[in-house]
């Protein structure tokens, strides 16, 4: 893609390595590579927790006409817009990031807990969760 | 008139579901009107299980994210790590890992020939396809003592040098007559045909915006293999299989198109292994393993669709975040849509023809 084109568009961003870091308009960016450009599989989200209640969320963009993959980047606290009107994979990659991160994404309706039981309290890939939860000790002296 | 709406649980415990996946459909009669996957009952926490382990006692881990396809997932924990490290990988290793990744692709799609048949109420087709099956695992078993779970890809090369290359060429000379003979009974066969053609019609634009890759992409008519873009495959002729017919019977016509292209591979492959000599690599020493600090990505195409493997490394010896990309989990997404307007006897076989396997996508 044309990273001057992009930079003029959206001046809040920046490139590190091969991703492209924004700070907002996370919905508006990915609509406007879509549109202007052929990235039109979403390969996946990922999501990082960088600490102090940071969460990463890395979008994966392929274009197969033109063999490129693209990485739009950006920190959020427990709020991010859903892209599920552009992608409809991203229901599924943003309902498993809110059950194992807590990302609240607003317009995605279907978010639930999808691995972890529906009662589960905390979230597990969060660096701070406490893996001491007392239904998994089964095998404990609170046999008796 | 009212319209009667009965809410169907399907699953978790039921032999077609590949796995343990429960489906909430909403019917009207038998046309279903809405479907609900609920996965997770499979979840074991690889992600998080990375989080507190070093590569190497990661890796034998890996086989089992795909246990029907493990190769293929040891191959991106290897492929992470060469990456980070700047290890280029010798030709002779780059032909052995191919040629097992290929075998490997051809053992999963016969499963998949016989299950597929089994779920549409053909009960022989799974023993032929189990016979060679069979074939392919005793291999397996010879070059690295386990049938499923096989831990043979190491950091920077394989575990030993490959032999028994008579068994695969014996594979290779009888699996494409077995595939003609699998073709004889099914693919023309009126049965299957009405179970199959024009079911489940997944066009072009719908797979791409539910992130379908792979062979269910290919039979939806999109030219895109990531084998071509794989410096693996370099060097390998192949073809790329692309069929138009977009419904239940191009999948299962371009999965058994795709084991005679896997068949030629192999075939490629052996002509160069009988030819070098024995193997010599330098691994990369296992202990006290650590990758710079950045971001690593590593895709490759499996059977059921793109894998990937993402990892943020600190600098530790162990990842900082693991992510797996699976074809599967998007497969599963796409039942949302796929099913939605066909009959509950159909469903099985949509959902079938698909390919998935749930413990790809529970993780």
């Amino acid at each position: 893609m044309n990273w001057h084109e992009f930079q003029r568009i959206f001046n809040d961003c920046e490139l590190d390595g091969d991703k492209i870091v924004i700070k907002s308009k996370l919905h508006e960016v990915i609509r406007f590579v879509t549109q202007n450009y052929t990235y039109r599989i979403l390969e996946e989200i990922i999501a990082i927790d960088k600490g102090n209640g940071e969460t990463e969320l890395i979008y994966h963009l392929y274009s197969f006409e033109d063999e490129e993959d693209l990485f739009i980047s950006i920190i959020v606290k427990d709020k991010a817009e859903s892209i599920v009107d552009i992608f409809e994979s991203a229901i599924a990659d943003e309902n498993e990031i809110y059950d194992l991160f807590g990302i609240q994404f607003t317009g995605n309706e279907n978010l639930k807990r999808l691995y972890m039981p529906q009662d589960w309290q905390g979230f597990p890939l969060r660096k701070d969760y406490v893996q001491d939860d007392t239904r998994l000790a089964w095998n404990d002296d609170n046999e008796a | 008139m009212t319209i009667t709406k009965l809410k169907l649980n399907l699953g978790p415990q039921h032999p077609s579901t590949h796995g343990v996946l429960r489906l909430i459909l909403e019917l009207d009669g038998e046309k279903i009107l809405s479907c609900e996957p609920d996965v997770g009952y499979l979840h074991r926490g690889m992600e998080k299980m990375a989080e507190q382990m070093t590569y190497i006692q990661y890796l034998p881990t890996v086989d089992r994210i795909d246990y029907l396809a493990g190769c293929f997932y040891s191959e991106l924990l290897c492929r992470i790590v060469e990456q980070a490290l700047e290890v280029e990988l010798s030709d002779k290793v780059r032909v052995i890992r191919v040629m097992l990744l290929e075998l490997n692709r051809i053992a999963s799609h016969l499963l998949w020939t016989g299950s597929f048949l089994m779920d549409l109420g053909a009960t022989s087709p799974f023993f032929y396809t189990f016979r060679e099956r069979e074939m392919i695992l005793r291999y397996f078993e010879k070059l690295t003592g386990q049938r499923m779970m096989y831990n043979y890809f190491v950091f920077g090369g394989v575990r030993k040098d490959i032999d028994c290359l008579d068994d695969v060429q014996e594979i290779i000379d009888i699996l494409p007559e077995k595939i003609d003979d699998y073709e004889k009974i099914i693919t023309d066969n009126p049965i299957f045909l009405k179970r199959t053609e024009g079911k489940g019609i997944l066009d072009k634009e719908t797979a791409l915006n539910y992130a379908i890759t792979g062979v269910n992409l290919r039979a939806s008519g999109v030219d895109l293999d990531f084998r071509n873009i794989d410096y693996l495959y370099k060097g390998f002729d192949f073809r790329t299989i692309v069929l138009e017919e977009k419904d239940s019977w191009a999948r299962y016509k371009a999965r058994i198109m795709e084991m005679r292209e896997s068949c030629n591979i192999i075939h490629q492959a052996l002509e160069y292994l009988k030819m070098t000599p024995a193997l010599e690599q330098r691994l990369i020493n296992p202990l006290n393993l650590k990758l710079p600090a950045g971001d690593y990505f590593a895709q490759i195409e499996a059977p059921r669709g793109l894998a990937g493997c993402f990892v943020c490394s600190d600098g530790s010896d162990k990842p900082y975040r693991l992510k797996w990309r699976t074809g599967s989990y998007y497969s599963v997404n796409l039942l949302r849509k796929l099913l939605v307007g066909e009959y509950l006897n159909d469903a099985i076989a949509i959902a079938g023809s698909l390919d998935f396997i749930l413990p790809e996508v529970d993780k």
